[in-house]
C-alpha cells in the first residue's frame, strides 16, 4: 500500500511547486493558489530587487519549479538568466507554458523616449515597479490566476474562487487607500531611485526629483548641490526613500533643508512590520504625515 | 543660412514622406526583431614592471613552466597574450553573440579581436529542454573544472590569472572543443555533478598530436578526444554567507612539443592528471556590499618519458628518460565590495610543491614559489571598470637560475556596451 502511494503521481497531492522572483508576487500566488500550491521566492524583500545575488541554492530552486513567475521589465535582468541557464529546467524558460511575465500584462509607465547608457541604466520597457500601484495588485492577481488555471485546470474553479475572494478583499481596501491619500494630491515629493512611480501616479504625488542623478548612477556632490537648491525653491513635502540605499545623501540633504526623510517599503519584508501585501500598502499610505 | 537649413529640413520631411516609411512591425519581411543580444568588452591595460620586456619571457619556475610574463615566446603560436609589455596593452576586444536557437537550444559566440588576430574563446550550443535538471553544451568552451576557468578574463577580481592555473593550463586555463553535460540534483541543497569529454589539445600539460615528423615520429600521437574531465560542486546559505565548494578531476593524454626552445628543446609523451579543489565563502552586508574569500587547490601528476631533442634537427631525439611531476599549488584571495563604486582586494599565491624525478632521481629543484597581489577598483557603473594592481611576483628565475622579485603596477580599464550579461555566482 505505501509503494502505491509512492507510485502515484505527485501532482495528486496537488502541490505545484512555483517559483517568483520577488515577495510580492509569491504573495498574490499563494492567495490564488491557496494550498494546491507551494510557494519559493527567490529575492529578499529588503534588498535591492535589480541586484539579487544568484546564489547556487537559487539554481536548485529554480531547477525543483514546476512553473516560474517573474516581475519582468529588465527588473531580473541582471540576475535570473544566469540561473535559469543554469537550471536546466524547461518549465522555467522564457516562453514555455508554466513561465508568466507579469510585465506583460501591465501597462508600463516611463516608457523612455530614447535608449542609451549615456541616461544611466534605464528599463527600455518602461518603469518595472508596477506593482506599487494597488489597481494593479489585482490586475496581477487576476493574471496569476488565469495562469494558474492555464497549467492546472483540474482546479480551476479553486482558483476562480480564490480569486473572487481575493478581489473581494481588496477592493475596499483600495478604497480606504484612497479616502486616505486624498488629501495628498498634489503634494511634491524627492526619491532616491523612481521606484514609487505608479504609487505616485495613483495617488496624484508629484516626483520633482531623484537623488540619484540617473537610474543606477550613486549620487554625485555637483548634482546633490542643486537637488538642495531645488528643494528651497520648490518645498517638496519629503524624500521618499527605499530601504536597501544608503540614506547618507538623504540624511546631509535634510540637514541642510530641514527636509523630512521617509523610508517607503517596496516589498514585503522591506521592513520587519511588512509582512503582507495589506500591511504594505496600509504602511505606504500612512508613511506620509 | 537659416532659411537654407529650414527648406533642408522640409526637403527631408517630404522626401520621408513620400516615401511612406512602415513602422518596423508591419514591414512583412523584417528580421531585426531576431538579433541576438550583443556586447562587445574592451580590456587595456597599463602596465610598468621592474624588468625589461625583453627580459620577461626568459624567466621561468623551474621544472614548472616557462614564459609565464610578457609575449609568449613560442611565436609561432602567436598567443595574445594579456598585459604583455611595458607601457599600454590593447588586451582584447570581447565580442559576444546569444541569442535562443529554437526551443531547444541557445548558441553563444565570444570572439577574441586581438590587435592582429581574431581567436574564438567560446561558440557553442547549449540544450534547454532536457529537463530533469540536465544540461548538454558542445563546441568550444570553458571548461567548469574548478571555479576560475569557467570566467572570463574580465569577471575575475584581478588582472591576472592565478599563477597555479598560468603555470600548469596557460592563460586560458582549460578551453577546449567538446561536449559537457551537467546534472543538477532535485535536492533542497546545491548539487551539481558534470562531465566533459574535451578533444585535449591544451599545450601546457595536455595534447594529443604526434611530436616530430609524423612519419617516424619521436612519440606518437595519442586518439582524441584525449581529456576527461569531472566535477561535483555543492552550495548552501547560512543566513546572508553563501559556501560555494567544488572537486574537479581532469584526465588526458600529453604530448608536449618543446621542440623548438632555444634552449634545452625537449618533448615529454604521457598522461597526466589534474586535481582540483575550490572553496569560496561571500558574506552580504545588503544588496551593494559583500566580503568574499576564494581559493582553490590545483595538483597535478605528470608521468610520461622526456625526450631531449638535437637542436640542429628537431625530428631526432638525443636520448630519452622517464619522467614523474607532482607539483601543487594554491591562490586564497579576499575581496571587499564596500559598494557600487569600490571594490578592493589581496591575493595571496604559492606553488609548494615540485617534486620531478628523472629516472627515478629526484632533481631536487625548488618548491616555493610565491606572489602577492592586492588590487583597488572603481567603477563608474556597472558597465565601466578601472582597477589598479599591484603584483609582488618571488616565484620566477632567470636563465642562470637566479630567483627574482619583480614588481609590477597594472592599471587595468574594462568598458562594456551592448546586452547586459546576467552575473553567476
Amino acid at each position: 500500500m505505501k509503494l502505491l502511494l509512492l507510485l502515484l503521481p505527485l501532482s495528486l497531492f496537488a502541490h505545484l511547486n512555483i517559483a517568483v522572483s520577488y515577495p510580492y508576487i509569491g504573495a498574490i500566488t499563494k492567495s490564488i493558489g491557496g494550498k494546491h500550491i507551494s510557494t519559493i521566492v527567490l529575492a529578499k524583500g529588503n534588498w535591492d530587487p535589480h541586484f539579487v545575488v544568484p546564489r547556487p541554492s537559487l539554481i536548485s530552486k529554480v531547477r525543483n519549479a514546476d512553473a516560474l513567475i517573474i516581475n519582468g521589465a529588465q527588473l531580473e535582468i541582471g540576475w535570473l538568466p544566469a540561473l535559469i541557464k543554469r537550471a536546466g529546467n524547461p518549465k522555467a524558460k522564457a516562453g514555455s507554458q508554466t513561465f508568466l511575465n507579469l510585465a506583460h500584462h501591465i501597462k508600463l509607465i516611463n516608457k523612455p523616449q530614447k535608449v542609451d547608457r549615456s541616461g544611466g541604466d534605464i528599463h527600455p520597457d518602461g518603469n518595472p515597479h508596477f506593482h506599487l500601484n494597488p489597481q494593479n495588485i489585482l490586475y496581477l492577481a487576476q493574471t496569476i490566476k488565469e495562469f494558474l488555471i492555464s497549467i492546472d485546470k483540474e482546479h480551476s474553479d479553486i482558483y476562480q474562487k480564490n480569486y473572487e475572494k481575493f478581489s473581494k478583499m481588496w477592493l475596499p481596501k483600495m478604497k480606504m487607500w484612497q479616502e486616505k491619500m486624498a488629501d495628498k494630491k498634489g503634494l511634491k515629493v524627492i526619491q532616491f531611485h523612481n521606484n514609487l512611480a505608479y504609487f505616485n501616479k495613483v495617488y496624484g504625488l508629484d516626483s520633482i526629483a531623484t537623488i540619484e542623478p540617473l537610474p543606477g548612477i550613486p549620487p554625485s556632490s555637483r548634482h546633490t548641490m542643486n537637488l538642495i537648491k531645488l528643494i528651497k525653491q520648490e518645498k517638496p513635502c519629503c524624500i521618499l526613500h527605499d530601504v536597501y540605499h544608503s540614506t547618507k545623501t538623504a540624511k546631509f540633504i535634510s540637514s541642510k533643508t530641514g527636509i523630512k526623510v521617509v523610508l517607503m517599503p517596496h516589498d514585503i519584508g522591506a521592513l520587519e512590520d511588512i509582512k503582507d501585501l495589506t500591511s504594505l500598502f496600509d504602511y505606504l499610505t500612512s508613511a506620509i504625515q | 543660412m537659416q532659411k537654407i537649413l529650414l527648406s533642408c529640413a522640409l526637403c527631408a520631411t517630404m522626401a520621408f514622406g513620400a516615401a511612406d516609411v512602415l513602422p518596423v512591425e508591419k514591414r512583412t519581411f523584417e528580421q531585426s526583431k531576431f538579433i541576438p543580444d550583443i556586447s562587445l568588452i574592451l580590456d587595456s591595460s597599463f602596465v610598468n614592471r621592474s624588468i625589461s620586456d625583453d627580459e620577461a619571457p626568459h624567466l621561468e619556475i623551474p621544472g614548472v613552466v616557462h614564459g609565464l610574463l610578457g609575449s609568449d615566446p613560442h611565436a609561432e603560436h602567436s598567443h595574445a597574450s594579456y598585459n604583455a609589455n611595458n607601457g599600454f596593452n590593447l588586451n582584447y576586444a570581447e565580442l559576444i553573440l546569444s541569442s535562443s536557437v529554437d526551443p531547444y537550444l541557445t548558441l553563444d559566440g565570444v570572439f577574441h579581436f586581438s590587435e592582429a588576430s581574431v581567436a574564438i574563446d567560446e561558440a557553442y550550443f547549449t540544450s534547454t529542454a532536457l529537463g530533469n535538471g540536465l544540461r548538454a553544451k558542445g563546441g568550444k568552451f570553458l571548461s567548469n573544472f574548478g571555479y576560475i576557468n569557467e570566467q572570463h578574463h574580465h569577471a575575475w577580481d584581478f588582472g591576472d590569472m592565478p599563477l597555479v592555473y598560468e603555470a600548469f593550463l596557460g592563460m586560458h586555463g582549460i578551453n577546449e572543443k567538446g561536449l559537457q553535460l551537467q546534472w543538477t540534483a532535485p535536492t533542497s541543497t546545491y548539487l551539481m555533478l558534470g562531465a566533459e569529454v574535451l578533444q585535449g589539445e591544451n599545450e601546457y600539460m595536455f595534447g594529443n598530436s604526434s611530436i616530430g615528423d609524423v612519419e617516424d615520429p619521436i612519440a606518437k600521437g595519442a586518439d582524441a578526444p584525449s581529456l576527461l574531465v569531472s566535477y561535483i560542486k555543492t552550495s548552501f546559505d547560512i543566513g546572508d554567507t553563501t559556501v560555494l565548494a567544488g572537486l574537479s578531476y581532469a584526465k588526458g593524454a600529453s604530448r608536449i612539443d618543446h621542440s623548438l626552445d632555444e634552449e634545452n628543446p625537449h618533448a615529454v609523451s604521457g598522461t597526466s592528471k589534474l586535481y582540483g579543489a575550490d572553496l569560496v565563502i561571500k558574506h552580504y552586508f545588503d544588496s551593494y556590499s559583500s566580503i568574499s574569500w576564494q581559493s582553490e587547490w590545483l595538483s597535478r601528476d605528470i608521468q610520461g618519458t622526456q625526450y631531449s631533442i638535437d637542436s640542429n634537427d628537431t625530428n631526432s631525439a638525443l636520448g630519452s628518460s622517464q619522467l614523474s611531476k607532482i607539483q601543487s599549488g594554491i591562490y586564497s584571495q579576499l575581496v571587499y565590495t564596500h559598494d557600487k563604486n569600490y571594490k578592493a582586494g589581496i591575493r595571496y599565491e604559492n606553488i609548494y610543491q615540485n617534486d620531478v624525478e628523472i629516472d627515478g632521481v629526484d632533481s631536487n629543484l625548488e618548491n616555493n614559489f610565491k606572489k602577492y597581489s592586492v588590487m583597488i577598483e572603481y567603477h563608474t557603473s556597472e558597465f565601466a571598470r578601472f582597477r589598479v594592481q599591484y603584483n609582488k611576483n618571488n616565484a620566477l628565475y632567470n636563465e642562470d637560475n637566479e630567483k627574482q622579485s619583480i614588481d609590477t603596477i597594472m592599471i587595468q580599464v574594462n568598458i562594456s556596451i551592448g546586452a547586459h550579461g546576467a552575473h553567476s555566482f
